[in-house]
């Protein structure tokens, strides 16, 4: 049974347990990743240690220019024409985007800049550049990109969208630097090296790196690379890569939602299960968060970790001496901090702007 | 419990309480409650890059 949100205002209790998980993401987090990330680290040192640091980024042409574009995979890249546009207006710009945004790209023969990926999951991830390993039986052990509202291709044929995929990353691949956090997985760091991509390690933040006892630090000492604070998730390390690796001064994000569309089956979100498990069908109201765009006259919904990814760039990006323009033209990360603004509006202004170094 | 085992003696084995451990529900829930996070944590600094050194950059 399908199962939208409740009308605004049906129930006064909406939203409420959400609100309250979202204040424990950190530290739920945390946890979840503070063994599996630090293993992987362990795992791909070798690797690293023959490789190049993210900060070997700033040696390579991406160093140029002030602008960069970054893309992630919201619902509002695959319900707007963001890639005829994209193409149409030929930004000049660093062009960066989240490993699960790549598919969408490469499918429109744009060839991001540089790719970005931290996720840990020793299993779900390489299926953004097409898993080589992938079978019927897994597919049916495990219906997490068939089920939700991200790239409709995942939806499909999944086994024949796979090797299509393949084919095109592996087409793309040589063209394409990648920056892997230490934490990602074995069949991730295989891939994009079979891919023939250009990798650039980082570690992330776990923990504040001036406790005694950090593991961030630990990881540092383990291997050397810059540790970043990635903001939870892969398209708010983007942004970071963009503002502190490469130093652009202006900075657009494109399907960077962090919520889901009130159409939207709550079957079709990301952590469904998840939350079906821990609260029930009947009180699903209750974690799923409604919030209004002023921007865009609209309301959306969001779950506990993505309005945790939300406050979360919205307390770093009043950090950064750079400005931010959200193109998504969707969702609910709006704020101080950062411009709402459309794709069209910051291609334009882009292509005006006269050339810097 | 503690309060009911005051005494001048000490007991041959480590008496510990029911409440002082998460019962079962209590580590399927915490179980449950982990698998909603995200992929990182985010720690809430004013600086976006170590380097190892103590003071951040950028």
């Amino acid at each position: 049974m399908t199962q939208l949100p409740s009308e605004a205002g049906a129930q006064s209790q909406a939203g409420w347990l959400g609100t309250r998980l979202a204040a424990e993401m950190s530290a739920l987090t945390l946890e979840k990743v503070r063994v599996i990330g630090p293993q992987n680290a362990e795992r791909n040192r070798f690797r690293i240690l023959a490789g190049k640091s993210v900060l070997a980024l700033r040696s390579t042409p991406l160093i140029e220019g002030d602008t960069a574009l970054v893309i992630a995979a919201g619902p509002s890249l695959h319900r707007r024409d963001v890639a005829r546009l994209l193409k149409e207006m030929s930004f000049a710009g660093v062009v960066i985007t989240t490993e699960s945004a790549l598919s969408y790209c490469v499918r429109h023969e744009i060839v991001p800049d540089l790719v970005v990926t931290l996720d840990s999951h020793a299993d779900r991830i390489v299926r953004w550049f097409g898993d080589p390993n992938l079978t019927r039986e897994r597919l049916d052990r495990d219906n997490y990109f068939s089920r939700q509202d991200m790239d409709p291709g995942f939806a499909g044929d999944e086994l024949r969208f796979n090797q299509e995929l393949l084919h095109l990353v592996d087409t793309y691949g040589p063209k394409i630097r990648i920056a892997v956090a230490s934490s990602a997985s074995e069949a991730v760091v295989d891939r994009v090296y079979a891919a023939g991509m250009e990798v650039y390690w980082w570690n992330p933040f776990y923990d504040d790196y001036e406790r005694p006892d950090s593991l961030t630090r630990r990881l540092y000492e383990l291997n050397g690379l810059p540790c970043l604070n990635a903001g939870g998730n892969v398209g708010s390390a983007c942004w970071v890569i963009a503002h502190a690796v490469l130093r652009k001064k202006r900075i657009g994000l494109l399907g960077v939602d962090f919520s889901y569309y009130r159409d939207t089956p709550y079957e079709r979100t990301q952590y469904y299960q998840e939350l079906m498990h821990l609260v029930g069908r009947d009180r699903l109201d209750e974690v799923f968060i409604r919030v209004y765009n002023p921007h865009l006259g609209q309301e959306f919904y969001t779950d506990p970790a993505y309005l945790w990814y939300r406050d979360s760039f919205l307390e770093m990006v009043q950090e950064a001496p750079c400005e931010t323009f959200n193109c998504t033209e969707g969702g609910i990360l709006f704020g101080t901090g950062l411009t709402f603004t459309t794709l069209r509006s910051f291609l334009e202004r882009e292509a005006r702007r006269p050339e810097t170094g | 419990m503690k309060e009911m085992l005051k005494g001048n003696y000490e007991l041959p084995t480590k008496v510990t309480s029911a409440h002082d451990a998460p019962s079962l529900e209590e580590q399927f829930e915490r179980e449950a409650l982990k698998r909603l996070g995200g992929s990182v944590a985010f720690v809430s600094k004013r600086k976006f890059l170590w380097e190892g050194n103590d003071a951040a950059t950028e």
